[in-house]
């Protein structure tokens, strides 16, 4: 697989749709097959080369200067190497990624990470709504992998997430959590309101009890072996639950028959 | 061949394919560790009887346990893989779920898959909570103590089971001290135990006995009561004769475990009333695995003790 690194040649004037520039599409392919690629640019379809200069790059990786907010679904149904963003991206960004890097030091849209179900994300700002929640009419959120963002994050992220681990460093806006299947949210900064309705199991670490609604219960202060063992075993933990043993553990959202956990380490 | 006075004997050792695994038991104290590893382990001396053979291998310290506490690695090995599949998740169930403050981890990663908590899980009756996260799956299940936390599944190895060595000394004192030196050597070898009592074998067996349906009995020519009576291997001034038994992860790890715990006996020597060491074999045709004594300790026979 040969790398390469697309430069914008302006500012674009309509969304494109990225999904089909990932590592894995590009393997194999020549400079010029690159070039030519169509991709779609606002009603239309344009050729890469309309809108990006291509340089070949590092082995196995795909680099894209600049960044756009206006660039869609990039590193959608990637499943290996690596994609690194040198700024914003739109929305969609890791749609459905199944395996690799996807590094993007600048902000996202709505959806990142959507239904991803292997790889590892890392956002360099704050991400929109719907962060590893379930596309729009589908029934279940991110599987699996990792996604960290260093911002904040916009409603609704984590919504109906089924697997992996989420690590928002900033505040999570409004309905985080809502209606989520499994896997690990963990917020360091604010939670928004309404989170956890609907929660049938999963689990959201933060520092400070969120505001909940009533169907939470607080079991009280209870000491869990598994926090050091998340600590040990998830790098992307061990920070945040450090020396942890005991933690506040609320259990919600029982009035849906939902087993879901908010955990406040102590 | 000798070596400080103790004839090392032109035999072998043999021993059996075996599949085994390890788990990581830990705890709050190093104690309760140990106890969850001795009570997992227990009644699991030799397959014949107790479908499994297991003992703690070694100690861990908390800096190296999954979750920072002391702990210790227990193996168990069994004659195949669905035998192993069905003893782990019995011992775990019954000894480590029930031992207070301990969780326990997979101790192997590589080979196939055997349940941990994947089978005990449901004692939770619902309210069971796994974590996925790269690819590792644990359970958190709730219990009266509070949280029993366990891995869903460990690994396996193909690894050898009956490596032995046994020790003719001149009376039962000396023998048992020999013993006992051999076991405290080789428990410092990772990757085996030793899974009868103490690490010793007082009762080596022969294939067969006069009796239907028995299939093992009392190893006659290296019983010295029966010297004279039966043809012996003993010489006259053997009284007693004790056996190590050695299971391991590996040919390399036994064989290494054999020669460590052959050294600490010579060491000890003729002095000490050591006569000869020897060891047990069906002629070599059942078992694939041949710890030849002379060729162990040529390799690395300690030049002090000679």
């Amino acid at each position: 697989m040969s790398g390469a690194v697309l430069k914008p040649r302006a500012a674009l004037e309509a969304r494109v749709d990225l999904s089909s520039v990932t590592p894995g599409t590009f393997a194999g392919l020549s400079l010029r097959e690159i070039e030519q690629m169509m991709l779609p640019c606002g009603g239309r379809a344009v050729p890469l080369a309309e809108l990006f200069f291509v340089e070949r790059g590092p082995e196995g990786s795909l680099v894209i200067e600049i960044g756009d907010p206006r660039l869609d679904h990039v590193g959608a149904k990637m499943d290996g190497g690596e994609l690194l963003v040198d700024g914003p991206v739109g929305a969609w960004a890791g749609h459905g990624m199944s395996g690799g890097t996807l590094r993007i030091a600048g902000g996202t849209g709505d959806f990142l990470g959507a239904e991803l179900s292997g790889g590892r994300i890392k956002v360099a700002g704050r991400a929109g709504a719907r962060l590893g929640a379930a596309s729009s009419g589908s029934r279940r959120g991110m599987s699996g992998g990792v996604i960290r963002i260093t911002g904040s994050a916009g409603p609704r992220a984590a919504e109906r997430q089924r697997g992996g681990l989420i690590v928002i460093e900033g505040d999570a806006g409004e309905g985080l959590a809502t209606e989520m299947i499994a896997g690990t949210v963990c917020v360091l900064g604010a939670i928004g309101p309404l989170m956890g309705r609907g929660m049938k199991r999963g689990t959201v670490l933060t520092r400070t009890v969120p505001e909940l609604p009533a169907g939470f219960v607080d079991t009280g202060t209870q000491e869990l072996i598994a926090l050091q063992l998340m600590a040990r075993r998830v790098p992307d933990l061990s920070g945040f639950l450090d020396k942890a043993t005991r933690a506040r553990r609320l259990v919600g959202d029982v009035l849906l028959g939902g087993q879901g956990e908010v955990l406040v380490p102590e | 061949m000798i070596l400080n006075g103790v004839e090392i004997r032109d035999t072998f050792a043999e021993a059996f394919p075996m599949v085994g695994t390890r788990l990581i038991i830990t705890a709050d104290t190093p104690e309760w560790a140990m106890i969850a590893g001795r009570t997992t382990t227990g009644f699991a001396t030799s397959v014949i009887g107790c479908g499994c053979e297991a003992a703690v291998e070694r100690e861990i310290p908390a800096s190296e346990t999954p979750d920072g506490r002391p702990g210790v690695a227990i193996l168990i090995f069994a004659m195949d893989f669905g035998s192993l599949k069905k003893v782990v998740p019995l011992r775990l169930g019954q000894c480590i779920l029930t031992c207070p403050t301990t969780a326990c981890y997979a101790g192997i990663d590589t080979g196939k898959r055997v349940p941990l908590a994947k089978t005990i899980r449901y004692f939770a009756d619902g309210f069971q909570i796994s974590k996925k996260i790269d690819q590792k799956r644990f359970w958190r299940l709730p219990v009266m103590e509070g949280e029993f936390v366990c891995d869903e599944d460990t690994g396996s190895v193909e690894g050898v089971g009956g490596g032995n060595f046994l020790i003719l000394a001149r009376t039962r004192a000396q023998a048992l001290h020999a013993a006992e030196a051999a076991v405290k050597a080789m428990t410092t070898v990772e990757g085996i135990i030793l899974p009868f009592p103490g690490g010793v074998v007082r009762s080596g067996s022969k294939v067969g006995s006069k009796y239907k349906g028995l299939f093992a009995s009392t190893n006659d020519a290296y019983c010295p009561t029966l010297r004279g009576v039966r043809p012996s291997a003993l010489p006259p001034e053997v009284g007693s004769v004790l056996e190590i038994v050695i299971d391991g992860v590996s040919f390399e790890a036994v064989s290494q475990a054999t020669r460590v715990g052959i050294e600490a006996v010579c060491a000890i020597g003729a002095d000490g009333g050591i006569v000869a060491i020897d060891a047990g074999n069906y002629g070599g045709n059942l078992g694939p695995f041949h710890f030849k004594l002379r060729e162990i300790m040529g390799a690395g026979a300690n030049p002090g003790a000679a």
